[in-house]
């Protein structure tokens, strides 16, 4: 059946004519409100937080008290310090290493890809620790081998300050950049790169003046993006900046929310933060968009590998130290924290002890259980949101309602909203009579549902698109519905690129702290939490056992996701 | 666990049998036939949710764990958070329409002091609570919150980078410039431990104590237990610290001791309270009378605190009656420790 026998059939469900009414419809309009409630809501509750006062009034004395202070702004200040030097160092690991992964002959590259993705799956909270386990001034690992080498008195590594803080986010995020570099310089033409070397310009040369400008907006974007991560993550600087008094927006925020219990004026210091992710995120598609400045020529031309020689071993050198840094030494030192009756003791025999093991596993009330609520959340949070995508992107694409665009953007706007502040507009949209949900399974699923509902949309539309319509019209011709068609063609069709979807929303929301922290209580406390608590206490021997759990649970959904849908699924550009 | 399936009367047996508590009737504690009705009541509840920031995790659950063995039937569940964390949660669960713990244990008095002005606590006196030391007994004379725990912060040192002679005497040596870069403290913002040590240090030094402090460069944590973590890694050698869990290290043979200072070793009375609304008021009730009995001092010594009963003897360290030591009272501490931790955060910039 040709498209033109149907003609109507990809326009308006209004202009077709009917046969009786399309009960369907209804669904499609729950799932609308649904979506739009679970997204508005949120955010209409902050900004009505930041102004309203007690009685009702509008006020702005919010913005007065959050901003009021020099120390308030100051953590702003630093705030940016911090992105823009994760950012930065981010772009000096993930460019290099994205194009000697996709563009050269450097030995190792799919393992090199394997820890990229492992300096990403392990959680930035966990790589805090490990991090100052390493680098402490005094007692950490580096430093002490510092001193033990030179004699010298004092190290020379101090986790607890601006560039611990950098280093860390850094070693995490640069997986985004690296990402983002892939995509671009795999379709980056080797003809462009042949027109340089013929010219005369060495490999060095072509990839510094040809190569590089023509993937440098898909760099900005990564940039951009990193930026925006790093500063709204929360238990990073929790670990790190207090001590390094470096206070940054996010722990401010906790300051205003937890220890003041001042709602108002966290959603009031919120506000600007997020008019900057949106105009950040505004411009990096702005950037993003300007095709002329890139290469888009479809998989035209040939790719060819760029023939290193002798730098090649550099190369792996250099991979292989980011490799270390990011994934085997704090991995190595929670290894022997777990394991240890003080991890400060050192790697000794009567060091070593299972208490810690033992007592998460069968001692500790909680620990074994928020475990299990972390993976229960996470999983029903991955499924919620791929059903709601799957939906929203069907009535999308297939043109069934008005404002399909609207639909669209609502699907994507929570991405523009850092994970702490999309929790205290949980927070004052939930907690309140009548819902009453602080403290319940059910706002943390929400919560989750919502935060991770783009990377659900954009895989749910992508695969839709690519689904012809002919195949649900011969379903609907047999008498079904379309939610049949949803549910016997559209979904089979998809599940391998949605089983892809669930693992990319499992993973972070199986990790995720700064949108838990607020909305965690003693009946829904997720493993994140736990881990939170527990630094608190410097209880880092039982929180590397956690961590340990933690990072299993992960690797384990991973590793099904390889065998299913394959080894790339979780490096390629969403 | 033995203790746990001892009666109440055990305990205040032994105490009578010390006859150091004032009359016989006051000593007597919980009767018989008072805890049989309560326990029945308890039971159609079947648990209680206790907010604790008295203890470490595994002390919070040991509490709960023999209280449920002793009451089969009434199930514990227990939130060990630090005291701000569990007020804030408190008050925003009441904000949210009502709580969702049953008893509230603040290691911070002024928590139970505002509640109470704010009428969200359930009035409640135990039986149990005559026979606490007189030291801390009706702490509140409306019987509205009663300590069940006490803690106490001193100077704890790593023994094996800090030799005796040397190690500090005085809480003013904290902030002598030869202990620069080697000084660990806890966050008041984040513990009710610290923000008392604040307030005791400013009473007696002023606030240019906290100036000087930052010129030594401290180590800043958040809770007060984060400071051991420190002394153990080697990362700092001093702390203003907790007695109970440093005293505890040093009995497993860790090179971890303390220090008593000279100018007065802090007691800290940590309150619990029977929260209004309570979903399981009963549960709570027979909870608040094991927490006063002696029964629960002897876990507490079991884990290296301090009791709160003259019946059972702390296991380690000295005896407070033997040194010096501190109690701030409570109204002061409420009308001032906000203002405190608004200054340490100006001080220290977190």
């Amino acid at each position: 059946m040709s498209d033109a026998a149907i003609p109507t059939s990809v326009g308006r469900a209004a202009s077709r004519p009917r046969r009786s009414f399309d009960w369907t419809m209804l669904v499609w309009i729950a799932f609308a409100i649904l979506l739009a409630v679970i997204v508005i809501n949120p955010i209409l509750r902050l900004v009505w937080e930041s102004v309203a006062t007690e009685s009702g009034g509008i006020t702005f004395d919010h913005y007065l008290g959050a901003y009021g202070r020099w120390r308030y702004i100051q953590s702003l200040l630093n705030t940016l310090v911090m992105g823009l030097g994760t950012a930065t160092l981010a772009t000096l690991i993930g460019v290099p290493l994205a194009w000697a992964c996709v563009r050269t002959d450097m030995p190792g590259r799919g393992f090199i890809k394997l820890c990229v993705l492992a300096a990403f799956i392990i959680p930035p909270y966990l790589a805090a620790v490990g991090w100052v386990l390493l680098a402490g001034p005094n007692a950490g690992w580096l430093n002490r081998g510092w001193m033990w080498l030179t004699g010298a008195k004092t190290g020379i590594f101090n986790i607890y300050s601006v560039w611990g803080l950098i280093v860390v986010m850094g070693l995490h995020l640069f997986f985004f950049i690296f990402v983002f570099t892939s995509s671009a310089l795999e379709l980056v033409s080797s003809e462009m790169e042949d027109a340089a070397n013929i010219l005369g310009a060495g490999p060095v040369k072509t990839a510094f003046r040809v190569t590089l400008p023509l993937i440098m907006p898909a760099i900005l974007g990564g940039f951009i993006i990193i930026f925006l991560q790093s500063i709204a993550l929360f238990g990073v600087p929790a670990i790190i900046a207090i001590p390094a008094r470096y206070p940054v927006v996010t722990t401010q925020l906790q300051e205003f929310f937890s220890s003041n219990n001042r709602v108002d004026l966290a959603a009031a210091y919120a506000i600007p933060l997020l008019l900057i992710t949106m105009g950040m995120l505004g411009l990096q598609r702005w950037f993003l968009g300007r095709r002329g400045f890139t290469v888009v020529g479809g998989k035209g031309g040939e790719r060819r590998v760029v023939r290193l020689g002798r730098w090649r071993w550099v190369m792996f050198a250099f991979a292989l130290f980011v490799a270390t840094l990011a994934v085997f030494m704090p991995l190595l030192v929670l290894l022997q924290a777990a394991f240890a009756k003080a991890w400060g003791a050192g790697l000794s025999l009567d060091n070593l002890t299972l208490d810690h093991v033992r007592f998460i596993l069968f001692k500790h009330e909680t620990a074994v259980w928020s475990l299990l609520r972390s993976i229960i959340y996470a999983g029903a949070a991955a499924f919620s949101a791929l059903t709601l995508a799957l939906v929203i992107g069907y009535v999308v694409k297939r043109g069934l309602m008005r404002f399909g665009n609207v639909l669209a953007f609502l699907c994507m706007a929570p991405f523009v909203i850092p994970g702490i502040i999309l929790a205290i507009g949980f927070y004052a949209a939930y907690a309140p009579p009548p819902l009453m949900l602080a403290g319940t399974s059910l706002i943390i699923i929400v919560a989750f549902t919502t935060r991770l509902l783009p990377i659900a949309y954009q895989n749910a539309s992508a695969g839709i698109a690519a689904i012809h319509v002919e195949m649900e019209e011969a379903v609907r011709i047999l008498g079904g519905n379309r939610l049949t068609a949803i549910r016997r063609v559209v979904a089979p069709l998809l599940s391998r690129s949605l089983i892809g979807a669930w693992i990319l929303i499992f993973v972070p929301a199986c990790q995720e702290l700064s949108t838990a922290i607020f909305l965690s209580g003693p009946g829904n406390r997720v493993l994140s939490v736990l881990i939170y608590d527990f630094s608190e206490e410097g209880r880092f021997e039982q929180l590397a056992v956690l961590g340990g759990l933690l990072l299993i649970v992960t690797v384990a959904i991973v590793a099904i996701g390889f065998r299913i849908v394959g080894r790339d699924f979780m490096i390629r550009r969403q | 666990m033995t203790i746990t399936r001892r009666t109440f009367g055990a305990g205040t047996a032994a105490a009578a049998a010390g006859l150091v508590l004032g009359s016989r009737a006051e000593a007597q504690g919980l009767a018989k036939d008072a805890e049989t009705q309560l326990y029945e009541a308890a039971k159609k509840e079947g648990q209680l949710t206790w907010y604790d920031a008295h203890h470490a995790v595994e002390q919070a659950e040991a509490y709960g764990k023999a209280f449920t063995a002793k009451y089969p039937g009434v199930k514990v569940n227990v939130v060990r958070t630090t005291a701000n964390v569990a007020y804030q949660r408190f008050k925003q669960e009441v904000k949210a329409g009502g709580p969702q713990c049953d008893v509230l244990s603040s290691t911070d008095i002024s928590h139970p002091i505002e509640m109470k002005k704010l009428a969200q606590v359930e009035k409640f006196i135990p039986a149990n609570a005559a026979t606490l030391i007189p030291a801390v007994r009706n702490v509140d004379p409306d019987g509205m919150y009663h300590v069940t725990s006490i803690g106490t912060v001193g100077i704890t040192l790593n023994s094996g980078k800090v030799k005796e002679a040397d190690a500090p005497k005085k809480w003013i040596d904290l902030v002598d410039p030869k202990w620069k870069n080697q000084v660990s403290v806890g966050h008041p913002g984040f513990s009710g431990y610290v923000s008392i040590w604040v307030w005791e240090m400013n009473r007696l030094y002023g606030w240019s104590y906290f100036e000087k402090l930052k010129a030594n460069n401290p180590q800043i944590g958040r809770s007060i237990q984060d400071t051991l973590t420190m002394l153990r890694a080697g990362e700092r050698t001093v702390a203003a610290g907790s007695f109970a869990t440093a005293l505890e290290a040093k009995a497993k043979g860790e090179p971890i001791d303390a220090v008593y200072p000279e100018e007065g070793t802090i007691i800290i009375v940590a309150p619990s309270c029977i929260v209004k609304g309570a979903k399981s008021p009963n549960a709570a009730k027979l909870f608040m009378e094991y927490m006063t009995s002696p029964a629960s001092s002897e876990i507490t010594v079991s884990y290296f605190g301090e009791s709160i009963h003259d019946a059972v003897k702390a296991k380690v360290g000295k005896s407070l009656a033997s040194v010096k030591t501190m109690i701030a009272p409570p109204e002061a501490l409420s009308k001032d420790l906000a203002g405190l931790k608004e200054k340490w955060r100006d001080t220290f910039g977190v």
